[in-house]
């Protein structure tokens, strides 16, 4: 079964993950009383752009050329880090959520500095914002993963995920404080609306896209790829942590597979209901997602309702 | 003698040769070898005593008979000095080659690194508090004899005012402590009450906490390490605020040992404050110099978070996790000197090429200077916390430590643990934000003023030192775990933890660092394999249609803005566009904004117009008149007389 889920972390990360942000956009636009695309779109794409030309802005470093590889690399390594229906592969990687933050930061590490290489206004526009939110954002990461650390007393993922399981955490207020937290998590992990809006095509608007506005041809591709994963990693990790599942192996994979419909499917609602927002208000968001955390952290402290 | 002794020994006499040598006519190159070999050996026999071999020389004792030793947690910060010390020394025979006053730097700065080991070798008062001033001294007077205008005399100043008044501190901790004989007895101040206790805690926290730059006691610190040449600024912001540090150890962890939980809290929130404030400020500054100055006091105050942590789970009885939380601050010494260091001498370089560190001025350093420039790179990258490098391992294993004081049994430790772990991801955050911002600026893009586009490497040593540090980053980074059981045994009452290559620690999903690293070097190369290298034509950077020129270059007040328009009530920032217009039209505008650094006006500036008002209101008894002061002596001693009358005298 542990072979199952290594399938499913490398070919479900790898393969699937496309499918995430195809099937929001394709909900989305039901939603809203249009057409749309398949959910296969985010494929096409991907196969459209990785038989493109590159381009090449001038003046640029190898930096510039390296950073996609980089940013895939490190999501491939995080991808690895996620346990699949509480069972994870050894890959002599460990499963700690805190590495998993740090692997989501050096992409972001490396995406910025090629930015500069570019020197162009858009794309460092669009950083600037970015690690504008990320000071906001890895708190609030940091405090739903200690939240959800609490009924296991360790930061290993699959220890959470195992202790998140059954009906016990629900009636535990810090989980639903956590849950409530995480989902702020999951806007900003994968820069969707409210926070930032991934439909643009208006560079004053950009945050996420900014930075990819100059690349073109497999680098694009490389990084559209590893937008999808993120979108799959946080999804994957609130259903593991805050989603509701219990019984064997199977049946959790039957709860990932349902949660991760589910959540697309709130993702999808999310963005029809909700406009962007101005993007000074959203750190004020992102604290009270901080707050919200620390809440439930103290009613876990003071010993829950029991 | 045994080897380690000998090399001790030998190191000492050594580094004093090479100090006073310069003085007596001995050229400046060979002087500054016998100091890196003096070093090198002090070094040596600070890792032989770290990795088991028996203490040196004396134990601590209580009276003031100067004693000299080194045990484990001295051979661990005289390890660290040498490291720095080393690529330092090297630097600084470049850098320092036909400078004015270049014997008198050579041998003030052999005196810093004897006055550095000084400290973590003293066994008594008498030596700990006479190489604690010679060390604040020291670099003190280098700067003045490198620099002589007004403005650096004032910092200097500054610098001197601010570390003599907090290091009253340190006296009074380290004579209160020799009086009670708690220096070689560690149990003799639990038996004097909780008075004494807390004086000395206190005493040792502004005084140290000063030195190590703490917030709110940092003010002297960006101020002095950009002005000091840059191979002492890298030993002044690597190493000097680290001795600090590990004078906090020695009274927070053995002499004033078992310390009350609220000294552990005012340790976390004193190193919160440091270091989100530290990183704001640094994030905000455009001089490279201060801009790391800064970082450093964030830097102390994540090691100061360590140790927080550290006290806390010693109060709660938790002696695995203390020493973790303990190793993971010296762990984060121990990286923060290197790569601190390599970000100075590598400044210290575009200095010497461009004539300036204004980051708005440099630019494209990375293509004119590759060896230097991938340093300073991969030191950003370093300190700025990303996997794999060692920033990410020492900070992961805080941020751990903290993690469980909130995951621990009781509401207020557990919610502070909380606070204190978000705020570390916040810094981390800023930290990435900083770093990007500063090698962004100095290495990558078009220059952006035509010194930068002429600037060149400079010759073999001055390159070489920054890449040996990067080199030594690479391996803290991969074998962390080989350093970590010798970190931890060195905490109070530590169990014994085996050796792995990356960080197998209870609790935690564990950091494999060596196969993280390889990871990411494999699938980096596998991305770019398949990414082929097909290479279209050239082409600018988008613009919506306009030519990219320099002047249309983001700035670093331009990257920074989001995040200072967030944090506005608290940055505060202060701008000015001032327009003119001549018959309608706009001839020039000039633009100044910055972020005031409001420690000084609102903390320092009061308290010095206090003191002055009080000196002036002290001064009216000095009248001139031998009369007056006749009448003084006589009331004193009348005073004395009817006080030896009541017995108040004994």
């Amino acid at each position: 079964m542990t072979a199952v889920a290594a399938l499913v972390q490398v070919l479900g990360g790898l393969a699937l993950a496309p499918l995430l942000p195809g099937t929001v956009q394709s909900l989305k636009a039901r939603l809203q009383g249009r057409r749309g695309p398949s959910p296969l779109q985010p494929y096409r794409e991907l196969r459209r752009l990785w038989g493109k030309s590159a381009a090449d802005p001038q003046p640029t470093t190898l930096l510039y050329r390296l950073a996609p590889c980089l940013v895939a690399a490190a999501t491939v390594l995080a991808l690895l880090l996620v346990p699949i229906a509480g069972r994870a592969p050894d890959w002599s990687l460990g499963n700690d959520a805190l590495v998993l933050v740090g692997l989501l930061a050096l992409g972001r590490f490396a995406l910025s500095l090629a930015s500069w290489d570019t020197g162009s206004g858009f794309a460092l526009m669009g950083s600037g914002r970015d690690l504008t939110f990320a000071v906001f954002a890895e708190p609030l990461l940091l405090l739903t993963i200690v939240v959800a650390a609490l009924p296991a007393a360790s930061t290993d993922l699959v220890a959470m995920g195992a202790a998140a399981g059954g009906s016990g955490p629900w009636g535990e207020p810090a989980h639903w404080c956590g849950a409530a937290a995480f989902a702020l998590v999951v806007l900003v992990e994968t820069g969707r609306q409210p926070i930032d809006n991934p439909d643009t095509h208006l560079e004053l608007t950009m945050i996420h896209e900014g930075p990819l506005l100059e690349y073109a041809g497999r680098d694009l591709a490389l990084l559209e790829w590893s937008a999808a994963a993120r979108h799959w990693i946080v999804l994957v990790l609130a259903v593991e942590l805050f989603g509701p599942h219990w019984g064997g192996f199977w049946e959790q994979l039957g709860w990932l597979a349902l949660g991760l419909v589910v959540l697309c499917a709130a993702l999808a609602a999310t963005e029809t209901a909700q406009a962007k927002m101005r993007i000074l208000r959203a750190p004020g968001l992102m604290a009270g997602g901080c707050a919200l955390a620390l809440v439930g952290l103290a009613s876990a402290l003071v010993g829950g309702l029991v | 003698m045994g080897a380690a002794e000998t090399a001790a020994v030998l190191g000492a006499v050594v580094l004093i040769v090479g100090t006073v040598g310069p003085l007596v006519r001995l050229p400046t190159a060979p002087a500054l070898g016998l100091q890196a070999i003096g070093v090198g050996l002090a070094g040596a026999a600070g890792v032989a005593v770290l990795c088991g071999a028996a203490p040196i020389g004396a134990g601590f004792h209580g009276g003031l008979a100067p004693a000299l030793g080194v045990d484990g947690l001295s051979g661990f910060f005289l390890a660290t000095i040498a490291l720095v010390a080393l690529p330092a020394l090297a630097y600084g025979r470049e850098y320092l080659r036909g400078a004015p006053g270049e014997r008198w730097l050579v041998a003030l700065g052999g005196l810093f690194l004897l006055s550095l080991g000084g400290v973590v070798a003293a066994r008594d008062a008498s030596i700990f508090l006479a190489a604690w001033e010679l060390m604040t001294l020291a670099p003190a007077a280098a700067i003045l004899v490198r620099r002589t205008d007004p403005e650096v005399r004032h910092v200097v100043f500054v610098y001197l005012a601010v570390t003599h008044l907090g290091g009253t501190g340190v006296w009074i901790a380290m004579l209160t402590l020799a009086h009670y004989g708690a220096l070689a007895d560690p149990g003799a101040l639990a038996g004097q009450g909780a008075a004494v206790q807390t004086l000395v805690i206190v005493g040792a926290l502004i005084g140290f906490g000063t030195k190590a730059g703490l917030m709110p006691l940092h003010a002297w610190l960006p101020r002095a390490h950009p002005v000091a040449p840059s191979h002492l600024s890298a030993l002044m912001s690597g190493v000097m605020v680290k001795v600090a540090i590990y004078g906090l150890i020695r009274v927070f962890f053995q002499w004033a040992a078992p310390v009350p939980l609220w000294a552990g809290l005012v340790l976390l929130a004193v190193g919160l404050l440091s270091a989100l404030g530290g990183v704001l400020f640094a994030l905000v500054q455009r001089d490279l110099k201060r801009l790391l100055a800064f970082s450093s006091v964030e830097n102390v105050g994540i090691v100061a978070l360590g140790l927080g942590a550290a006290t806390v789970f010693l109060w709660e009885g938790d002696r695995t996790w203390a020493a973790i939380a303990f190793a993971a601050a010296l762990l984060h010494v121990l990286n923060h000197a290197v790569f601190k260091s390599l970000l100075f001498l590598a400044a210290g370089s575009f200095e010497r090429a461009v004539g300036s560190l204004d980051l708005d001025r440099l630019g494209g350093l990375l293509r004119r200077m590759p060896w230097t420039g991938a340093a300073f790179l991969l030191g950003a990258a370093a300190i700025a916390g990303v996997p794999p490098l060692n920033g990410f391992v020492s900070e992961w294993l805080t941020l751990q430590a903290l993690v469980h004081v909130a995951l621990g049994p009781s509401l207020g430790t557990g919610l502070a643990g909380g606070v204190a772990a978000a705020g570390l991801a916040a810094t981390a955050a800023i930290a990435l934000f900083c770093f990007v911002k500063a090698a962004g600026l100095a290495l990558l893009g078009e220059p952006r003023r035509p010194e930068s586009a002429v600037a060149t490497e400079p010759g073999a040593a001055m390159r070489l030192a920054p890449v040996f540090l990067a080199g030594c980053c690479i391996a803290l980074a991969a074998v962390p775990g080989l350093l970590l059981p010798a970190l931890v045994k060195l905490a109070p009452g530590a169990p014994a933890m085996a050796a792995h290559p990356g960080l197998e620690v209870p609790g935690t999903g564990s950091l494999p660092a060596p196969w993280l690293l390889l990871g990411i070097v494999v699938l980096t190369a596998v991305a770019w394999r398949l990414r082929g290298e097909r290479r279209a034509a050239p082409v600018p950077a988008w613009a919506c249609g306009q030519r990219v020129e320099p002047a249309l270059g983001w700035t670093s007040a331009g990257f920074t803005k989001p995040l200072v328009l967030v944090l506005q009530a608290v940055l505060r920032p202060e701008r000015e566009v001032e327009v003119t217009k001549r018959g309608g039209l706009v001839a020039s505008v000039s633009y100044r904004g910055e972020v005031p650094h409001r420690f000084d006006t609102h903390l320092y500036r009061p308290l010095r117009d206090r003191a002055l008002a009080v000196a002036a209101t002290v001064r009216r008894i000095q009248s001139g008149s031998v009369r007056a002061y006749a009448a003084y002596l006589l009331v004193l001693v009348l005073a004395m007389l009817v006080l030896l009358r009541v017995g108040a005298l004994g």
